[in-house]
């Protein structure tokens, strides 16, 4: 994937980019508004991380309004040290489709790098998904593994759905709290582990091969493949 | 403060003093001047009144002997008149009353005025001159009747009798005028000697509190003058001002201490580290472990900041109506694996619906943060129960009761401070900060936090207004394609 960095903080731009690369991805770099809104509009990018302050007169989210009225669709994570709901709110609202407040852990920013460019390939309105051998029928909410039945509570039934619809990647506890309970603040617990090992007690207890894994430093994923 | 205030304030003493010296003298004689104009403008229609009177009187008296002399004139003749003024002109003591016969020609035939004064006019009518009698000046009445066959009857008094009346007026008034002045210069004189004591007082106390002794009161009677009224209104800043530089120290004391553990901790780790240079996977080990060491510190700050956005009270703009039934449920649901792990049951008794105004997001994290504090404090095999209820009237209380120790009637208060940490939660994660953001979402909401003994345990509360509004759902800001289709209560 190839994604597009607009921060002036130079610690935090090796950070990332070092990461980006590491793992894969490629990676372009602007120091300021002007460029980085210059690159966003000329280059195809799979998706940009955009600082909102930054030095020049031009701030983030200047520039995710101008891409947007000029029909770019490319997905955008903005990142910022305004960690007001407020913020977030105006943030989401210009045009972003994530918000990660800094610090943050890179685990956490490329996981969510990966749910916007897989969201953005687009699916059509899915009636079933199938990781591996478990399957989930959206319409009757049955869910199986191989020729097994799994009964699900109505919250462990949603759990599961994001985590099949981001099958293969990494998706972190925050990113759970946020899409599958709705909680946008920390709840200072580690509930989320033990609503993940409930999960995997009706998913994977029976079966050789674990399909929900853990992630250290970052969160969990459900591998389709060994 | 850039500036040493109180040093200033020193320095600007004498001028403001003498400033309030001059305002003070200014305000004084401006109510003199004010008393005296009001005495003029009594005095001048009485004057004005007294006046006519007077003359009005003079005239209709001198008419009225005029025509009695006229009369005799006409029934008895010329003699007969001449012989009557000459008589009373030998009756009078002093000149008080002027008469004079005279004949066609104006020459006198009868009177105690030797010669027709040519200052008055030959036709009849009522004049006031000034003449020359027995050699001194005099402002006289004068009533002048023309009889038949051309005789003059001229019928006058001196004026000079009211003068000293007159005078008498005059002296009153100017009497008056100084007395007022007198005690208005010392009205204003004991008024501005009784506010300056006072304004002293307060510029006393005022001085010991810029000085950094927030304990000081101003000295406020309860009775109701303005003063007091005023002195009052600042105790109430003082006092708020106290607590809020109190919490403020607290707040600081507090977050120094809690951050200084982790730090340390990690100072510690890092260290070692340096110091052992210990194998590869037991370096990464404790640099992981030196990760969740600082998460700790953010965390922390991120709890303060969260606190902070919300005690500004922007966020009331964001108010929404939400059914903190479905909110409860949801937090139960979050938490019950926390409460199988424990061996405490957790329970939801629900109102069918409980529609309020307000933020869904600081809702949920409140009530979370009462599930939470439950559920950490209650025992194995205890409960905890999470209600929502309609009450009588019609406002909706959520409720969280556990059965755990509870807290001790003296300390409910403490616990929503910043920080505070009971005594039972020695040894339990937490930084304390979790009942303080219960209260601070309370407060946004305009109600409270309420600790209520449970028998065992405790019992916290919110009371909040129903609304009657129908929910809007609010459409996502965000469109996700196929993403979970889960009611967006908030984004």
């Amino acid at each position: 994937m190839k994604v597009l960095l607009v921060e002036d903080n130079e610690r935090v731009t090796q950070f990332v980019l070092k990461g980006l690369t590491e793992s894969g991805h490629t990676a372009d770099h602007a120091a300021n508004g002007r460029d980085g809104m210059a690159l966003a509009a000329n280059e195809p990018y799979d998706a940009i991380v955009l600082d909102r302050m930054l030095p020049g007169d031009i701030d983030g989210l200047a520039i995710i309004e101008a891409l947007r009225k000029a029909g770019k669709r490319t997905p955008i994570l903005i990142l910022s040290a305004l960690s007001d709901v407020d913020e977030r709110i105006r943030g989401l609202r210009a045009g972003g489709d994530d918000y990660l407040t800094k610090p943050f852990a890179f685990g956490e920013l490329l996981a969510r790098l990966d749910a916007l460019t897989r969201r953005s390939e687009g699916q059509g309105v899915q009636t079933r998904l199938d990781v591996a051998d478990l399957r989930m029928d959206l319409l009757t909410r049955k869910v199986t593994r191989g020729d097994r039945d799994v009964v699900l509570q109505p919250r462990e039934f949603k759990l599961l759905e994001y985590l099949m619809r981001h099958a293969d990647q990494v998706v972190t506890r925050t990113m759970l709290l946020e899409n599958v309970w709705d909680y946008h603040f920390d709840p200072q617990t580690n509930l989320i582990d033990v609503h993940i090992s409930k999960l995997r007690q009706k998913i994977d207890a029976d079966f050789d091969r674990p399909l929900l894994r853990t992630v250290r430093n970052a969160g969990y994923t459900l591998s389709s493949h060994e | 403060m850039s500036k040493p205030l109180p040093v200033n304030l020193y320095d600007s003493g004498p001028r403001h003093v003498r400033a309030l010296r001059s305002s003070a003298l200014k305000l004084s004689v401006g109510y003199i001047a004010l008393g005296l104009i009001v005495l003029v403008l009594f005095a001048a229609p009485l004057w004005y009144a007294w006046r006519v009177t007077i003359e009005d009187n003079r005239m209709a008296i001198l008419q009225a002997d005029a025509q009695r002399l006229a009369q005799v004139f006409r029934h008895e003749g010329p003699r007969a008149l001449a012989e009557l003024l000459s008589e009373r002109v030998g009756m009078q003591i002093a000149n008080e009353r002027l008469l004079l016969f005279a004949d066609p020609q104006l020459k006198p035939l009868a009177g105690n005025i030797d010669h027709w004064p040519s200052q008055v006019p030959l036709t009849p009518g009522f004049n006031t001159l000034r003449l020359q009698i027995d050699g001194r000046p005099a402002e006289v009445a004068l009533v002048h009747l023309q009889l038949a066959g051309g005789y003059h009857l001229l019928v006058g008094r001196d004026t000079a009798f009211y003068v000293p009346l007159e005078r008498r007026f005059w002296y009153a008034l100017f009497g008056a005028a100084v007395i007022l002045s007198i005690f208005g210069a010392l009205g204003g004189i004991l008024i501005r000697r009784a506010l300056m004591a006072r304004i002293h007082l307060v510029r006393q106390t005022v001085s010991a509190i810029m000085l950094g002794d927030l304990t000081h009161r101003l000295p406020a009677e309860p009775v109701g003058d303005e003063l007091n009224t005023l002195s009052q209104t600042i105790n109430g800043m003082l006092c708020q001002i106290e607590q809020l530089v109190h919490g403020v120290r607290n707040v600081s004391n507090a977050v120094a201490h809690d951050l200084r553990t982790p730090l340390a901790e990690l100072r510690v780790r890092l260290e070692e580290l340096s110091l052992t240079r210990p194998s590869p996977d037991h370096t990464f080990a404790e640099i992981d472990a030196a990760v969740s060491d600082v998460d700790r510190v953010i965390s922390i700050f991120n709890a303060l900041l969260r606190l902070a956005e919300i005690d500004s009270g922007m966020r009331r703009s964001g108010f929404v109506p939400v059914d903190v039934g479905e909110i409860a449920a949801a937090a139960v649901d979050f938490y019950q694996p926390a409460g199988e792990l424990k061996g405490a049951r957790l329970q939801l008794l629900r109102a069918d619906t409980a529609q309020v105004r307000g933020d869904p997001v600081l809702l949920a994290q409140a009530i979370s943060n009462l599930i939470d504090n439950a559920l950490k404090y209650t025992p194995a095999g205890g409960n905890v129960v999470v209600s929502v209820t309609r009450q009588a009237d019609q406002r909706i209380e959520v409720a969280v009761a556990d059965t755990g120790p509870g807290i001790a009637e003296g300390d409910r208060r403490k616990v929503t401070e910043r920080f505070y940490r009971g005594d039972a939660s020695r040894g339990t994660p937490g930084v304390g900060l979790g009942l303080s953001l219960v209260d601070a979402v309370a407060r946004l909401h305009g109600t409270m936090l309420e600790l209520q003994d449970n028998h065992p345990g405790l019992r916290a509360s919110i009371v909040l207004g129903q609304d009657t509004r129908p929910i809007e759902r609010p459409a996502p800001v965000v469109s996700k394609p196929g993403e979970l289709q889960h009611e967006p209560v908030y984004l």
